[in-house]
């Protein structure tokens, strides 16, 4: 390989059919005599600008389309040497870092020379044990092209904003039940929002048998074994679900407070008595409609009971979960729009309740597809201030232009699987951790099941990796017409 | 196929390399593709031109064609390292076919180039013909030189393998200097004859002029395919006219060419051998495709050569070296016109 441009913190390298280069691969450029040296990533093969390859191209094809048939007697055997020139490569790479004394930072600011600087793969165990990725709680994410493994630190996925994004069917589930089942086994307190339902047997492996980590994977499906007892339910967190999810105006917000405080004040908070209050109340009767029709709402959902003994206490599974590790999936694959809101939202209040309170340290929630669920003010809600209470959040989904763009500049790090759309890498590409040229070239050609992994868990230097296999029992399949007609 | 001159190429090619193992070269792209031109060595001065209508005879005859190059790769301390190559180019059944022949890669020095020349011209040819006259040949002639060898060589091979056939060269069947001697045209063209095979040379480029215009810019009327044969032509000595010289323009809108046909053929023959080749070749722009596939198939392109100085460095273990580019260093932008 020869340098042969540098542009910015671009570099370009020409290479030879002898040297196998492929996007995503890190390359080392040394020059000995500053004893400094670049990191750089190829986010580009091209075909090097070779002077006469179309004259050589088209003198090939000349008898109408077909290639002319010939001999040639070459004694010198140059042909090769034709061939070698022909097929010489530019490599378009991206300078990621600087190496002067085993310590690297993120300068491109100095130039190798052109003549002497060698150059060289790095390789993915070299480039891991330079860039330090690792750490004290490792996750092994999966192997890299080059057959080592890529293990990336829990502890980095502590405190941050996650995006897990890619297309259908190219593994985006698979890598989320990965972090998800690592952080459990670290201890953590894992939420997740199971649109599909594809979450609820993670603690049962392929074959149906329990696995590690069974015992500490909750699912709560709302109306069956996740009910709310209206006398457990904190005046704040309902208010959250009738303004936020049934979208209660403020005149009848206020009404409704006073009719609580007065049930409150009598101890008959049930279902039965809040109607029958919200019938008789002394108010406008525009307001008693509007409050009549949320609470009828509240009423179909089948999440609110009035039996203590039928009431699952969220906050008893979470502090379960904050003990041994553990994951609390809300199952929402049955659940309808309306009624995947009132959860969503009681379930996010919830967690804040207990996080202000310090009756829960933190908890890591994955949210599959969040724009069918979460409140437009919740997004921002999310990377500030539920961040600093504790929530760190995950989100899952296969258009990613339905997460806002703010998302994209605040995350921390971002598992990137296949996407082939022009607007979809152009959404991604605004993430602040990676440049957009990186992201639009690498990700295009992914494979299934490979992510390129960006941000902080790989220390800034996006890396792809094939995501490892994990034995858990596939849910949330889509259910097909022709299965069964196939296997006959 | 005899094919000494290819091997003696070869043998001097690796000899003239050898002797330059670990020198010191320059890299050069000049070419040198360029043949010179016999026609002003002809005398013009009464012209008659006939025009003569062609109909295209569609009966199967195969149309061959050959065509070399050369190409200077690069300078050294002595000499200069050049390459050549080339093409034979025939279609049959409608399918065009090749048999290209090198590069061969020599190195040229004033020292080497009467041995060199003299080697590769005995390995084939007569060497009473035209031999012994090579001590006083100007290094820059000699890739034009060795080139026209192996151009030669293949238009015997081809005059006396193929029967009853076109045979297309490049140029004209103008004979009477150092690297086109009167016996090596007349050669080719007895072994054309043995074979019942019509030589036609086509020349891209003429100076030849009747009434003070080129004889290519006359007036062909409506009717196309024709010739306008030209008559009265008197070469000055000891140049030889070996063919009949006609203005060919052998499609419609398209370019019209010097074409010289063997005058050993009976006219109708000529005529005929022109009708057989518009039926069983592809024109474009009015030149035969066989001869243009052969030019083209011979000519190197700049990645070749590349792969020429690629070669001669990783192989020969030469040093490349820039020497600064007068024209450049004197004329700056202004450096690159033509001297």
């Amino acid at each position: 390989m020869k340098l042969y441009r540098k542009e910015g913190n671009i570099l370009q390298m020409l290479s030879f059919p002898n040297e196998s280069v492929e996007k995503g691969d890190y390359l080392l450029v040394e020059d000995c005599d500053v004893d400094k040296a670049l990191i750089a990533q190829v986010i580009d093969v091209q075909f090097a600008s070779v002077p006469g390859v179309l004259e050589e191209l088209l003198r090939s094809l000349p008898d109408g389309g077909e290639v002319i048939q010939g001999e040639d007697f070459d004694p010198l055997d140059i042909a090769p040497h034709i061939t070698y020139i022909q097929d010489a490569s530019l490599l378009v790479c991206k300078i990621r870092a600087t190496v002067e004394k085993d310590n690297l930072s993120p300068s491109s600011s100095w130039l190798p020379s052109r003549s002497k600087s060698s150059i060289k793969k790095l390789t993915l165990p070299s480039l891991l044990k330079l860039a330090k990725i690792g750490g004290r709680l490792p996750i092994l994410l999966g192997g890299t092209k080059d057959s080592s493994l890529l293990t990336i630190d829990a502890s980095h996925l502590d405190g941050r904003l996650n995006i897990i994004t890619g297309k259908k069917e190219t593994g985006k589930s698979h890598v989320s039940k990965l972090l998800m089942v690592n952080l459990i086994g670290y201890k953590a307190t894992v939420v997740v929002f199971d649109l599909n339902g594809e979450y609820v047997s993670l603690g049962l492996t392929g074959d149906g048998k329990r696995n590690a980590c069974h015992d500490k994977i909750h699912t709560l499906t709302p109306s069956q074994n996740f009910k709310v007892a209206l006398k457990q339910i904190n005046l704040h967190v309902l208010l959250g679900i009738l303004i936020h999810a049934l979208h209660l105006p403020g005149t009848s917000a206020r009404e409704f407070r006073r009719i609580w405080q007065a049930l409150k004040e009598k101890d008959t908070v049930t279902l039965h008595d809040l109607g029958e209050a919200i019938r008789n109340w002394n108010c406008n009767q525009h307001v008693r409609d509007a409050l009549s029709s949320r609470y009828h709402a509240m009423l179909n959902s089948g999440f609110f009971t009035d039996s203590i003994a039928e009431a699952t206490l969220l906050e008893d599974a979470l502090c379960k979960a904050k003990e041994h590790g553990g994951a609390i999936v809300i199952n929402l694959r049955s659940t309808s729009a309306i009624d995947r809101q009132i959860v969503v939202e009681y379930v996010l209040g919830k967690l804040v309740e207990l996080l202000t309170s310090m009756r829960l340290k933190a908890a890591f929630l994955f949210a599959e597809e969040a724009h069918l669920y979460l409140r437009e003010t919740y997004w921002d809600d999310i990377v500030t201030r539920m961040r600093h209470l504790g929530i760190f959040t995950t989100f899952i989904t296969n258009q990613p232009d339905t997460i806002r763009e703010n998302i994209y500049r605040q995350a921390d790090n971002i598992f990137l699987f296949n996407f082939t759309n022009e607007h979809d890498l152009e959404v991604v590409s605004r993430a602040a951790r990676v440049d957009a040229e990186t992201v639009k070239s690498i990700a295009r050609d992914l494979p299934p099941h490979h992510c390129l992994v960006l941000g902080k868990v790989v220390r800034d230097f996006p890396m792809v990796v094939k995501v490892k296999a994990l034995d858990v029992r596939t849910m949330g399949e889509t259910r097909l017409f022709f299965s069964e007609r196939d296997q006959n | 196929m005899d094919t000494a001159l290819p091997q003696h190429f070869t043998e001097q090619s690796i000899y003239t390399l050898k002797h330059l193992e670990g020198r010191t070269f320059q890299l050069n792209q000049q070419t040198i593709q360029q043949p010179h031109s016999l026609d002003e060595l002809t005398q013009t001065p009464q012209i008659k031109m006939d025009l003569i209508t062609l109909t295209p005879r569609h009966e199967e005859t195969t149309v061959a064609a050959c065509d070399t190059s050369t190409m200077r790769i690069g300078e050294t301390a002595t000499g200069m390292l050049i390459a050549v190559r080339g093409a034979a180019v025939w279609r049959q059944n409608k399918k065009y076919r090749y048999m290209r022949l090198g590069p061969f890669v020599f190195h040229v020095t004033e020292e080497n180039k009467a041995q060199l020349y003299d080697t590769l011209e005995k390995s084939y040819f007569d060497a009473t013909h035209g031999h012994g006259h090579h001590f006083g040949l100007n290094l820059l002639q000699m890739p034009l030189r060795i080139a026209g060898l192996l151009e030669r060589w293949q238009q015997v091979m081809l005059a006396r393998t193929l029967d009853s056939g076109l045979i297309l060269l490049d140029g004209s069947l103008t004979a009477g200097t150092g690297d086109t001697p009167v016996q090596r045209i007349r050669e080719i063209l007895a072994h054309a004859g043995r074979s019942r095979n019509v030589i036609l040379a086509f020349s891209k480029m003429t100076s030849l002029r009747a009434g003070g215009r080129l004889i290519t810019d006359a007036c062909f009327g409506r009717n196309s395919p024709s010739l306008l044969h030209i008559l009265g032509l008197r070469p000055k000595p000891p140049i030889v006219l070996f063919g009949d010289v006609y203005v060919a323009r052998l499609s419609k809108g398209g370019c019209a060419f010097r074409l010289d046909i063997d005058k050993e053929n009976p006219f109708e023959r000529r005529i005929e051998a022109v009708e057989r080749l518009l039926g069983n070749d592809v024109f474009s722009q009015g030149y035969p495709e066989t001869l243009r596939l052969a030019h083209i198939l011979c000519t190197f392109t700049a990645n070749e050569v590349l792969a020429m100085q690629h070669f001669a460095v990783r192989r020969y273990g030469l040093q490349i070296i820039e020497r600064p580019d007068m024209h450049r260093l004197l004329f700056g932008p202004f450096g690159r016109g033509e001297a």
